[in-house]
């Protein structure tokens, strides 16, 4: 019981990782906290599930085609939002407030458009896609059932699910670490003014970050129906408010650190599902607490600022 | 002489009392309910809120509902507030509908959860809850009078025929040892302690060797299963609300874990939400409450299940709500308001309660028997244990297998 709360606890920490690690590159570049983020899991979530109701689109490639739209539309939603809201006195806390009405809006439409029950993806589907490359690789046929980890059994939808979570997080890596506009973002992290001062297009950069940001979220929520139940258009407030509780444990505004706090989170959740499972919901706001008052930058916050 | 006088005295008397009548009947009644468009208990209560406004359109369309005590029709107006399963939201709405609309019905929102918060406010303001589905046992009290429970048994009757299932044909099959995996809110707790209660009280020699309660919020089941797996049961019971099921039985799939018997209540109240999210396969043999919109009971008021299943595609057939339970639930609430405005003497609180009270018992609706105990828990609606069988890739349907006398056929055991 206890290894497999552990095996599972790292993997839907995993996953929760990649949901907070948009969430952190927009704080992290922009200082701005953007609560609909679990709005646009949410509609990531749904262009993955019209993909495969209306055109059969298995849910692997929709994670390239949520990442895609959603790191297109983030950049022209920055210059209409952030910008303006960058000028204001405080921006971090108006951010807030812009960014619940922005939630509101989204779970609105959404509600209207696609109703108000739950949608999903059927399981096989992921494990389908797995078993196919494993097919590819070894030269025989592979079941899409249920795979093994150290004598532990897990749905094929959660080592799919923590594969990409594990390749976005080398991405973001790679993205930060290896790149010219990487480079550029990190600049921004550290100090925007200076950034500015230096010649760096900040705005330019920061609509990248921010569209990176939307896309990670859209990607997560194609493992949304795996690894979460089901859909519905109300779900995003929920999965921000984990996800915030995810990155704060990790430190605000370092990408990296989400990893960390995603897989504190998961391994947390899973263990108290199986010895204390009435209180496991509280889990992230008793981390959240936890680590607020321990330590209020975070596990990993004494290198947020140098980025 | 004084028999004249009498007669010209009560001449008089009926002369005055007619125009009075009249003028004192309200230009309309004013029904007060919250719905939830959005969050975890949309698709339930969509559903409900959709049976109401489809029983109020038609009788508005017929020139309004008798009201007996102004002896004429009177047409309804519907003030409905959104919570979207917020019960913070939800408070302030019911007390909105009180204090600020006046309304002289008011009528819970769908379930447990939205319900609770209702019936102290209710009671406060001496204002009749009419609870539609909200089952929590602990809402029907000797000392509250401002409650019926119309449209849904109280929860802790409906588990009564998967108990007895297990307690009596369980141990021929084979069943002995039970597990019960529970979210903790007044539905489905209620239902836990219920069903917990009857399998110890039956002294069967059915132990259950897990039994967990977990937040109604829970979304992820997998480590739950792995230990519902290593405590080796015959038969599990998951009493969640319809996300949970989904979510639940998802797991169960993805996983690969087989258990010989399986019992969820919303594959049967929600069937077609269940099929379209976990499909006919996962769905496969799975034991379920048969719900009102499974059989034709026959009823004395209101449309028959097929009518109203017609009247309901027709109206809502483009939307993206179910058919199922609930929409049945929602428009039985409307045929016992209906049928207690024709006998009320007023519409006075308690004067409803007594007109509502009046019909237990004697009112038949496409539900069931409207039947309510003394503290106003319905008591008449049973809930049959049934096992789904695929029929189709996406489609299955219902076997009876208990209570015996309307079984409609044999339960397949272990599940294959």
């Amino acid at each position: 019981m206890f290894v497999y709360s552990l095996l599972a606890g790292l993997l839907f920490g995993l996953y929760f990782s990649l949901i907070g690690l948009g969430l952190n590159l927009v704080f992290g570049v922009m200082r701005i906290v953007n609560l609909a983020h679990g709005d646009f899991l949410m509609l990531g979530a749904f262009v993955a599930y019209w993909l495969f109701t209306l055109f059969s689109i298995n849910p692997v490639p929709s994670v390239f085609i949520s990442f895609a739209i959603f790191a297109v539309v983030g950049i022209p939603l920055y210059y209409l939002l952030v910008p303006r809201l960058l000028r204001g006195k405080d921006p971090e806390m108006l951010s807030f407030i812009l960014f619940f009405g922005l939630s509101q809006v989204i779970e609105a439409v959404a509600t209207i458009s696609f109703g108000t029950s739950e949608r999903s993806i059927p399981g096989g589907e992921l494990g389908q896609a797995m078993a196919s490359v494993e097919s590819f690789f070894l030269g025989t046929a592979v079941d899409n059932g249920p795979v093994e980890i150290f004598g532990q059994t897990f749905p094929a939808a959660w080592i799919v699910s923590g594969f990409a979570s594990g390749l976005a997080v080398l991405f973001v890596y790679l993205y930060l670490y290896r790149t010219r506009i990487g480079y550029l973002t990190r600049a921004v992290m550290v100090n925007r003014e200076e950034a500015l001062a230096t010649g760096i297009n900040v705005h330019r950069v920061s609509a990248i970050a921010f569209g990176v940001g939307l896309g990670l979220a859209a990607l997560s929520g194609v493992f949304a129906p795996f690894m979460l139940g089901s859909i519905t258009p109300a779900m995003g407030v929920d999965v921000t408010v984990t996800s915030f509780a995810v990155i704060v444990i990790g430190s605000l505004g370092r990408p990296l650190g989400t990893v960390l706090g995603g897989l504190i989170y998961g391994v947390s959740y899973m263990l108290m599902q199986s010895y204390y499972s009435s209180w496991a919901n509280l889990l992230p706001y008793v981390l959240l607490v936890a680590i607020l008052l321990v330590r209020p930058s975070g596990l990993l916050g004494r290198q947020v600022r140098r980025a | 002489m004084l028999r004249n006088a009498f007669c010209g005295g009560l001449l008089a008397a009926s002369i005055i009392a007619g125009p009075v009548f009249a003028a004192d009947a309200p230009a309309e009644i004013k029904l007060g309910t919250l719905y939830a468009s959005a969050g975890r208990y949309a698709s339930i209560s969509m559903p409900v809120h959709y049976g109401l406004k489809l029983w109020i359109d038609q009788k508005n369309a017929e020139g309004g509902v008798f009201v007996k005590a102004f002896n004429k029709k009177i047409p309804l107006k519907l003030v409905a507030y959104d919570d979207q399963s917020n019960t913070a939201t939800a408070a302030t709405l019911y007390n909105q509908l009180i204090t600020q609309d006046k309304v002289d019905v008011l009528i819970a929102d769908s379930g447990s959860v939205l319900t609770s918060v209702a019936v102290p406010i209710a009671r406060d303001h001496k204002m009749l809850l009419i609870d539609q589905t909200g089952t929590g046992a602990n809402f029907f009290t000797p000392d509250n009078p401002y409650i019926a429970l119309i449209s849904d048994p109280v929860s802790s009757i409906w588990p009564k025929p998967l108990a007895d299932f297990l307690t009596q044909d369980g141990p021929k099959l084979g069943i002995k040892r039970v597990a019960i995996l529970y979210a903790t809110n007044d539905f489905t707790g209620t239902q836990a302690n219920a069903v917990r209660k009857f399998i110890k009280d039956a002294n069967a020699g059915v132990d259950i060797v897990y039994d967990q309660g977990i937040p109604t919020e829970t979304s992820n089941y997998t480590v739950l299963l792995n230990n519902i797996r290593a405590s080796n049961p015959d038969a599990v019971i998951h009493l969640g609300y319809a996300p949970n099921d989904i979510a639940f039985l998802r797991n169960v799939q993805d996983s690969g874990i087989k258990f010989k018997f399986l019992f969820c209540i919303y594959p049967g109240l929600e069937t077609e939400l269940l099929e379209k999210n976990v499909g006919s396969k996962g769905l496969n043999y799975v034991f379920t409450y048969v719900p009102s919109s499974e059989i034709s009971y026959e009823a004395n008021f209101g449309m028959p299940l097929k009518d109203y299943a017609d009247a309901w595609q027709k109206k809502y057939g483009n939307t993206q709500v179910e058919f199922g339970f609930n929409s049945v639930a929602g428009y039985t609430t409307g045929l016992v308001l209906e049928k207690a405005l024709s006998v009320t003497e007023s519409l006075d609180q308690l004067e409803l309660r007594k007109a509502i009270f009046s019909l237990s018992g004697k009112l038949k609706t496409l539900d069931g028997t409207f039947e309510l105990d003394q503290n106003g828990a319905q008591v008449g609606e049973i809930t049959p244990l049934g096992q789904l069988i695929a029929d189709g890739p996406n489609h299955v349907k219902f076997v009876t297998v208990w209570p015996h006398n309307v079984s409609t056929g044999k339960p397949v055991y272990p599940r294959p």
